[in-house]
């Protein structure tokens, strides 16, 4: 996807005037250009690996938000020349705070908030509003703002226009003024979304001001520690609010995979005799697997019993309502390349013992290339009948999956993901026990 | 434990479309088609959860029903659909109301227009209006007039038409239709349903040729030798004698369910999976068709009709014993047909096509037989290989099965014919919707890809209007072989294959 560019270079305004300034741009004597009745964006835009990138001169800027597979290279590079593990995310902490020792602190261009995705912009949200917070500590507000129209493929249609706010200033700033802006901002008849494009454990203050705004939710869990996703996840649901994740879209094919694997009728008596799963995920945060487990669990409403870690490994327990037991397992695995996502599920092999006799069982393997199968048919699985499949792990921009959410939600959340939330909750709770 | 009737880990998974904030209105909402697939359709879209809560459904007719008669007449013709699922029927008949309409009284007409502006306030239904046609095709040009009149049509984005087939009697007056609606509203308004488009099975033919590689190459004149495109009935006329009588097989099957067949079959790959781009395709090689012999069509075409037959324990009637039906009637009940498609990929591959009703199966197939291999080197266990097929199923099994020729064990090197098979049921074991499900679903998401253009209609027409007209001017050159019920239609029929050394596929 093209990045979508704005009609008009985005205009610094004091932030006393951007509402006035925006009622004033859509008035107009043609009614047709009043914009468009859709929806408001607000993306969350720290986009700190890129502004470290170019403040210390390894990237050239100006600073825009996307993440480039330039900058995933050159990161990638970077853990390795810095001697941190080879499984550390671009997202890690210790990576940033390596970064910071050589900042510049001088002044980039930055357009973050002024490039967008067209499959974005080709849902025609009325109102994109960036926050943009800069590495700088004492960096003022300063706000832009832009209006922009897509170009539509068909060219009988009217041109849907939007408008655009860039909010950008450091941390606390955005706090104090950013979000008072926001308030004057909102367009009560329409809905609004927040795109947390960042690490769900830093400025929660910032996030809890959305939260309690009752905005729909985008978050990505892969990017955040397990507990504090978690509870952001379940206070959603609880409240009633919308959430989406986009470390659950991910899990789309593999739900999906196994699915197909059951669809066929003379292969669902295999569901009612699974005694072993077991996922393994690329070393790092192991949320997306517990979602998995939780989803599979619920599904065939299996009762959780309890859960323990051996070293790296995490093992639950789970009770068939014959009182069959249930054994899985997460086990990250330390992988050369990993994805940018942390944690990411590359196999799962689920055992379904229906006789004592090994060749009458079923093992099935998704693995997301065929050498992760080859490892879990490790251990006499070939002596079960075997259905394997490989599920590539072919991501796609978190633009486009932004997208494909506001294309197609409901304005609720998923009842799958609902559902798979609670058992994930109940589960982790079984830590403390 | 879970129950395995269903997959439980499909549940849920399938992400479908929602129908925006609507109001459908039937017109016929008294007649057959209305309680028979309508209701039941959106019905079960309503089971699915695919139904908005801001949504009516408004039936008209002249009868003069309140909108408690409507929704009990509705109840009553859908009790067995309704029996597992009487409390969703409760809520899903909140939507149903009801206005006696005569689409030929404007003084109607204009009440209709302040009924649904009242019924789009209480249901909160956005403007958004889907006006089903489902009359008689002589009132389809002058409800969309009532309609325009009544400014109900006036809005292109919030209002949209759609029309049963027949879709006219022959070309011109499709052509003639077609101008009349086209001057009531945007072509972009106008949903000509055929529901055999709405099949899983009709839209899987695009899937299997254009998400496979295998196919396609081999997908054309170099490689198939003929197609055959059969849909069966097991019924008779039933009680629609009046409508069949002035329609017969031609008009209401022939030109429309398999012709559609046969484009979606034969059309060029689309570049775009979009509405427009694929019916440009269809429309593109439904032009390019003609009878196999225009000069003399009764070489080409086989029409017959259904005697008496059955056995001892169920006798059954002849076409012109059935009530409602002429002594001396000469409609078709079958016809049988060859087409041929002048274009690149086509050319000289014939089409046979047969349609008809008392035949011995229900079911509908498209089958694609292979060229044979240039040399036999091995000998076969029949008298000869039997060439490859491609059979894709419409209905019932629905799936595919390939034939092809493996090594018959044993010591020597004979070829026998095997089988692959596709089946739905055995794939995805469950259902698939009803083809209404879909359309209305589209219809009301204002998806047009599976509903046919102006062009497509009127191309289609213009492919039999040499056997319309001979059957108009000189009958008697394109006669009516009678066939026993339940066989497999007049003998004349094989014999329009057998000339070309070709037999129809006993299914």
């Amino acid at each position: 996807m093209k990045p979508q560019l704005t009609l008009q270079t985005p205009l610094e305004l004091p932030h006393q005037e951007i509402t006035n300034y925006l009622n004033q741009l859509w008035i107009s004597e043609d009614e047709d250009s009043s914009g468009a009745n859709t929806f408001t964006l607000m993306v969350w835009q720290p986009a700190w690996l890129e502004q470290c990138l170019v403040q210390s001169g390894l990237i050239s800027g100006p600073i825009t938000g996307t993440l480039s597979p330039e900058i995933i290279k050159i990161a990638k590079n970077l853990i390795i020349d810095k001697g941190l593990s080879h499984t550390t995310s671009i997202y890690s902490e210790e990576l940033l705070t390596l970064l910071k020792e050589n900042l510049s602190n001088n002044d980039f261009e930055d357009f973050r908030g002024q490039f967008f995705e067209s499959s974005i912009s080709t849902l025609n949200p009325r109102r994109l509003i960036t926050l943009a917070p800069t590495l700088n500590k004492e960096s003022e507000i300063k706000t832009f703002v832009s209006a922009y129209c897509p170009l539509s493929e068909n060219t009988i249609t009217q041109p849907i226009c939007g408008d655009l706010v860039v909010i950008r200033g450091d941390s606390n700033s955005i706090k104090k003024k950013g979000l008072k802006i926001i308030d004057d901002l909102s367009i009560k008849d329409l809905p609004s979304w927040l795109w947390w494009n960042g690490n769900l454990d830093e400025s929660q203050e910032i996030f809890n001001y959305f939260t309690d705004q009752g905005i729909r939710l985008i978050i990505d869990t892969a990017n955040g520690s397990p507990k504090r996703c978690l509870k952001i996840l379940y206070q959603s649901i609880k409240l009633n609010k919308a959430i989406n994740d986009l470390n659950w879209v991910r899990l789309k094919s593999w739900r999906e995979s196994l699915a197909m694997i059951f669809d066929p009728p003379s292969r669902r008596p295999v569901l009612d005799h699974i005694s072993d799963i077991d996922v393994d995920i690329a070393e790092g945060n192991f949320l997306q697997a517990l979602l998995l487990i939780s989803w599979i669990s619920d599904k065939l409403k299996w009762e959780f019993s309890k859960i323990d870690k051996h070293g790296e490994l995490i093992k639950i327990e789970f009770k068939r309502n014959n009182g069959e037991k249930i054994s899985t397992c997460i086990n990250p695995v330390p992988l050369g390349n990993p994805s940018i996502h942390s944690g990411q599920v590359i196999g799962l092999r689920l055992i379904s013992k229906i006789s004592e006799v090994r060749k009458n069982n079923t093992c099935v393997i998704l693995g997301c290339e065929s050498v992760e199968c080859m490892r879990l048919e490790a251990g006499g699985m070939a002596d079960m009948q075997l259905i394997e499949q490989v599920v590539p792990n072919a991501f796609s921009s978190s633009e486009s999956d932004v997208s494909n959410l506001l294309g197609s939600s409901r304005g609720n959340t998923s009842p799958l993901f609902e559902n798979a939330i609670k058992v994930a909750v109940q589960i982790f709770n079984g830590f403390n026990k | 434990m879970p129950s395995t009737l269903s997959n439980p880990l499909r549940l849920g998974l399938r992400q479908e479309r929602v129908i925006p904030p609507q109001c459908l209105i039937i017109f016929g909402a008294s007649g057959d088609l209305t309680h028979r697939k309508l209701i039941p359709a959106l019905f079960e879209l309503y089971l699915q959860r695919r139904i908005p809560s801001e949504f009516a459904i408004v039936g008209c007719a002249r009868r003069p029903w309140s909108d408690q008669d409507f929704k009990e007449k509705m109840k009553t013709k859908l009790a067995d659909q309704i029996s597992e699922n009487e409390k969703e029927w409760e809520q899903f008949s909140n939507y149903l109301f009801y206005e006696p309409v005569d689409l030929q009284q404007s003084d109607h007409v204009v009440r209709l227009s302040k009924r649904l502006n009242e019924i789009d306030k209480i249901q909160a239904t956005h403007g958004n209006k889907t006006f089903y046609l489902s009359v008689s095709p002589n009132f389809y040009g002058s409800g969309c007039k009532a309609l325009k009149a009544a400014g109900l049509i006036d809005d292109p984005k919030k209002s949209r038409i759609v029309i049963e087939k027949p879709f006219g009697r022959d070309y011109s007056s499709a052509k003639k239709l077609n101008k009349i609606v086209q001057s009531c509203a945007d072509e972009s308004q106008i949903y000509r349903i055929d529901h055999y488009l709405g099949k899983e099975t009709v839209q899987n033919i695009l899937v299997m040729r254009f998400a496979n590689t295998i196919f396609e190459p081999i997908w054309n004149r170099n490689y198939i030798s003929s197609v055959q495109i059969t849909s069966s009935e097991t019924v008779g006329v039933e009680d629609r004698a009046g409508y069949y009588e002035s329609s017969g097989a031609l008009r209401d099957m022939l030109q429309n369910h398999l012709t559609q067949m046969l484009a979606v079959t034969a059309m060029e790959p689309p570049g775009k999976f979009e509405p427009e781009a694929i019916r440009n395709e269809k429309a593109k090689v439904l032009q390019a068709s003609k009878l196999a012999d225009e000069n003399e069509p009764w070489n080409c075409c086989i029409r017959g009709q259904y005697a008496k037959g059955g056995n001892s324990l169920k006798r059954l009637k002849g076409y012109r014993d059935e009530d409602g039906v002429n002594l001396n009637s000469t409609t078709e009940t079958y016809i049988a047909t060859k087409v041929f498609i002048d274009n690149w990929r086509w050319q000289g591959v014939p089409f046979y096509l047969r349609t008809g009703k008392r035949l011995p199966k229900r079911l509908g197939e498209i089958v694609l037989t292979f060229k044979d291999v240039p040399v036999h080197l091995f000998e076969s266990t029949i008298i000869n290989p039997a060439p490859n097929q491609l059979i894709l199923r419409i209905q019932p099994n629905e799936g595919a099965t390939f034939k092809f020729e493996v090594k018959s064990p044993g010591s020597g090197m004979k070829s026998r014919p095997v089988e692959m098979e596709f089946s739905y049921d055995e794939s995805f074991g469950e259902p698939s919707d009803e083809g209404y499900v879909r359309l209305l679903a589209d219809a009301m998401l204002s998806d047009p890809t599976l509903f046919t253009r102006s062009d497509e209609v009127e191309a289609a027409w213009k492919l039999y209007t040499p056997l319309i007209e001979l059957m108009e001017d000189s009958p008697w050159k394109l006669p009516i072989h009678k066939y026993e019920s339940m066989t497999w239609g007049p003998p004349e029929s094989d014999q329009l294959l057998s000339k070309d050394n070709i037999f129809w596929r006993r299914p």
